[in-house]
């Protein structure tokens, strides 16, 4: 028989939204059927057709005094809430023990927002706002704010990113590497989405009704926070608990970039999935927080999907908590748990407001026999509900909270795992050129039968993802069809995303009114669209998530899908590291003060994505795949400090070096190479050279891919550990390692071995 | 048919769109198989028309949006001066 899999409890909640500064406040307002949507405050909606959002009253300075961007304010607020709540004495606890997972869509809008309306009106653009930009600062800042040094990780998957967040960390829990996660979403109110939706025609003109009358979103914003910890350490401090956390499903639509699959198959695959996840029967399910924005796109799939699966359901109680807290993006998932776990404490089902005279009648039309809430909260003992979280690129998350605690056997194994396939796009120094950049002409892309008119639509980031992508699947020989297209998943890991678009994007805000975004553009500016096309291209069905985690996003993806491959999940992971060089990351960087000769001066820049074909020994055995290397061990370890220093957290490399080789089961001698990260920044040399040389007692090569394709940041880090894979079979030992660093103290190490 | 507006819209698929100006032709089929434009590609045409030209194409008919002739020939009619 197979073990069971570790209990993840909650013990903690924090929460800010339209609601209410606190968890209290906004489940007293929610569970009244009163909703937290006023008209917009942050900026002057005068030229637009909608005018209604869901804004947290709190200014910056209120909700948190640190000078971090609003996002990751109102994600501290929350979780200090939640810490409390929880009775977490961090000083008391092994701060390596314990980190942080959290979803965002829009990351640092409003500090891009700020940086480049600055510089429009002629005021000097303050550079202290460029390290505020990329989603991947918000964890590490957060976990710096809190003094906690375990793993971290921003899930950037848009919309479906605050429920991810919390599958993630339970994962990663009951793999074994954390004992308790500060997990959730976090998204700020922003020009950049207001304006996406507005040129969209997505945004409701009055409070959005979901499951109503279906004419568009309202946004919000805000921060929910969960304390996730083992049943084990939960029980060891005599914490109380709320609930557990079973299981969770994501999968891809491989469908469209903005519109959800209308037959509802990728929305019902991620519900099966976390069923079968959770060892749960849907008819088990008492309560549905159901994703429900209020498009018509998205009502119509849902209902479909939710009618389809649970059919005539009398048991099935759902509602959308939308109609109260707005859509607040990558929070959403999180805001959503916690007002399901609130349901399940108080035995309540919190209702979708908004429905007045024929409504009704019209709600009970569609929705078939399943109990839709509507206005008024209704007293229901709650065991197993589930909230439903469906992104742009189609990505799909469903996620299993239990009131009592419930048996989930291991479906996974320790099998080995290979790569398979490796596809790379790196950049070169043109004659005169002070940076690497990738070609990405439209003829390479021709030659794998990409069609204009679907290349057209892609920002430099998403052409990168994709040529790598399907280069990867190509040279590993894996052709997607109906027979594996849900066998297979995607990771792909970056440090600064689509900056270039969402700039672009922002800019044409800035300078012609909110009123004239670009709808073009706009579903190009979430971190998951590169995903969502390869997905959309190949016909993935899969695991798809997107980590934004500095430059070791690149490894830190593949330790990533690895995990999803030992669960069971998927026989086939296709990972990486891309970021996007173009003349916009160029002048930040550059303002930012980080370029240099490469060599000490600073870093000289790169672009390019790297892919590699991660598989499992039974796939590979079955297909009879040519092997580049087994993945022997990894390791992620932290010291927590800014985004923008890396001073003093030389222990953590070596902590990462030395669990990497644990896992792999060898000593530092039986490395032969070792894949470096110096890229001309002093600090981070320096502490790389330290740490080799002191774990390394008895030398070791270093390689390093900067010298010839410059500093790519998560394409780098991928490409450290392609290269390693290629370079196994001329090497004199058995064993090479690639390791990378991260911008907040973050290190990930991987060991290759021989296949 | 008007070319300085014909090549104004072409310009402005061009930039706001992607679409390669190589195989951009007066007479391509925008919606169909040549370029293969979506609803949200008909959306930017609309604001890009708007403002170029002041015309507002929303609501309008599918048949004036099948090439940048037929747009031509919409911007015309209804261009105030």
């Amino acid at each position: 028989m197979p073990e069971s899999i570790k209990r993840c409890v909650i013990t903690g909640m924090g929460l800010v939204c339209a609601l209410g500064d606190d968890a209290a406040s906004c489940a007293a307002s929610a569970f009244s059927g009163k909703s937290g949507i006023k008209d917009v405050a942050s900026f002057a909606t005068d030229g637009c057709y909608s005018h209604k959002g869901a804004e947290v009253a709190l200014s910056d300075d209120e909700l948190c005094k640190d000078g971090y961007d609003r996002t990751t304010l109102l994600c501290i607020k929350a979780a200090g809430e939640a810490i409390a709540d929880a009775g977490l004495d961090i000083d008391s606890e092994d701060r390596k023990r314990i980190g942080v997972i959290l979803g965002t869509c829009i990351g640092g809008a409003a500090s891009i927002d700020k940086y480049y309306t600055d510089s429009y009106e002629g005021r000097a653009a303050d550079k202290n706002d460029i390290l505020k930009m990329p989603a991947s600062a918000i964890a590490n800042n957060v976990a710096a704010h809190f003094g906690l040094d375990g793993i971290t990780a921003n899930i950037v998957n848009a919309c479906a990113a605050g429920t991810m967040s919390l599958a993630d960390a339970c994962d990663v829990i009951r793999s074994g590497k954390a004992d308790v996660f500060i997990a959730g979403g976090c998204d700020s109110f922003s020009s950049l989405a207001y304006a996406g939706f507005h040129a969209l025609h997505a945004l409701s003109e009055k409070e959005c009704s979901p499951f109503n009358h279906s004419d568009g979103i309202t946004i919000g914003e805000g921060s929910g926070v969960l304390i996730i910890e083992s049943y084990e350490h939960a029980a060891a401090r005599g914490a109380k608990i709320y609930c557990d956390v079973l299981g969770a499903g994501v999968s891809s639509d491989a469908y469209h970039i903005t519109a959800p699959r209308p037959d509802g198959e990728g929305q019902m695959s991620a519900i099966r999935r976390a069923a079968a996840n959770s060892c749960v029967d849907l008819s088990e399910i008492d309560y549905i927080n159901a994703h429900g924005t209020g498009t018509s796109k998205n009502d119509e799939a849902e209902f479909l999907s939710l009618n389809t699966l649970f059919g005539s359901d009398p048991d099935l109680s759902v509602s959308s908590t939308k109609s109260m807290t707005g859509h607040c993006l990558g929070a959403a998932g999180s805001i959503e748990a916690v007002l399901t776990v609130e349901a399940i404490r108080r035995g309540e089902v919190p209702p979708t407001v908004g429905y007045e005279g024929d409504d009704f009648e019209v709600l009970e039309e569609k929705s078939g026999g399943i109990d839709f809430i509507a206005n008024e909260k209704k007293a229901k003992d709650l065991k197993v509900c589930m909230s439903n979280s469906f992104a742009f690129g189609g990505n799909n998350a469903s996620i299993i909270f239990s009131k009592e605690p419930r048996d989930i056997k291991n479906a996974g194994n320790t099998d080995p795992i290979y790569i398979t396939g490796i596809g790379e796009v790196t950049g070169v120094m043109a004659e005169g050129a002070s940076d690497y950049r990738a070609d990405l002409s439209p003829e390479l892309f021709k030659k794998h039968e990409v069609k204009t008119a679907f290349l057209r639509k892609l920002d430099r980031f998403s052409e990168l993802v994709l040529l790598s992508g399907i280069e990867a699947l190509a040279d590993a020989q894996i052709k997607v069809d109906d027979t594996n297209s849900g066998d297979v998943g995607i990771v792909v890991g970056t440090s600064d995303g689509p900056i270039t678009e969402i700039v672009n994007f922002q800019k044409l805000v800035i300078e012609k009114g909110i009123e004239n975004g670009s709808a073009f553009m706009f579903p190009n500016t979430v971190y998951n669209a590169a995903g969502g096309y390869l997905s959309i291209f190949t016909g993935i069905k899969g695991y798809n998530v997107t980590i934004a985690n500095g430059f070791q996003a690149g490894l830190q993806s593949v330790m990533h899908a690895c995990e999803v491959i030992r669960r069971g999940e998927e026989d086939i992971m296709l990972a990486g590291g891309t970021d996007e060089l173009t003349d916009i990351e160029h002048e930040l960087y550059e303002n930012a003060g980080l370029l240099g000769n490469g060599k000490d001066s600073g870093i000289v820049l790169g672009e390019g994505s790297v892919s590699l074909i991660l598989e499992s020994a039974k796939s590979a055995e079955a297909r009879g795949s040519k092997k580049y290397a087994q993945i022997a061990g990894y390791a992620t370890a932290r010291h927590s400090v800014p985004y923008d220093k890396m001073t003093g957290t030389e222990d953590a490399l070596s902590r990462a070096i030395g669990e990497a080789l644990e896992s792999a089961g060898i000593k530092a001698d039986d490395v032969s190479v070792i894949y470096g990260f110096a890229d001309g920044i002093s600090i981070v040399d320096d502490i790389m050279n330290s740490a080799v040389s002191e774990i390394f007692t008895n030398g070791v090569e270093i390689r390093n891919v900067r010298t010839e394709t410059g500093e790519a940041r998560a394409a780098s880090a991928a490409l450290s550990l392609a290269r390693a894979a290629k370079d196994m079979e001329g090497l004199t030992g058995d064993y090479a390692m690639a390791v990378s660093f991260g911008a907040g103290g973050i290190y990930t190490a991987v060991v290759l071995k021989k296949a | 048919m008007n070319e300085e507006i014909a090549e104004k819209i072409k310009k402005m698929l061009v930039e706001r769109l992607r679409i390669p100006e190589d195989e951009l032709e007066y007479d391509s089929e925008l919606f169909g198989e040549d370029i293969g434009l979506d609803s949200i590609d008909s959306i930017e045409i609309i604001v890009g028309l708007e403002d170029l030209f002041g015309v507002d194409m929303s609501g309008s008919g599918k048949e004036n949006f099948q090439s940048i002739r037929t747009l031509t020939q919409y911007v015309e009619e209804h261009k105030e001066d």
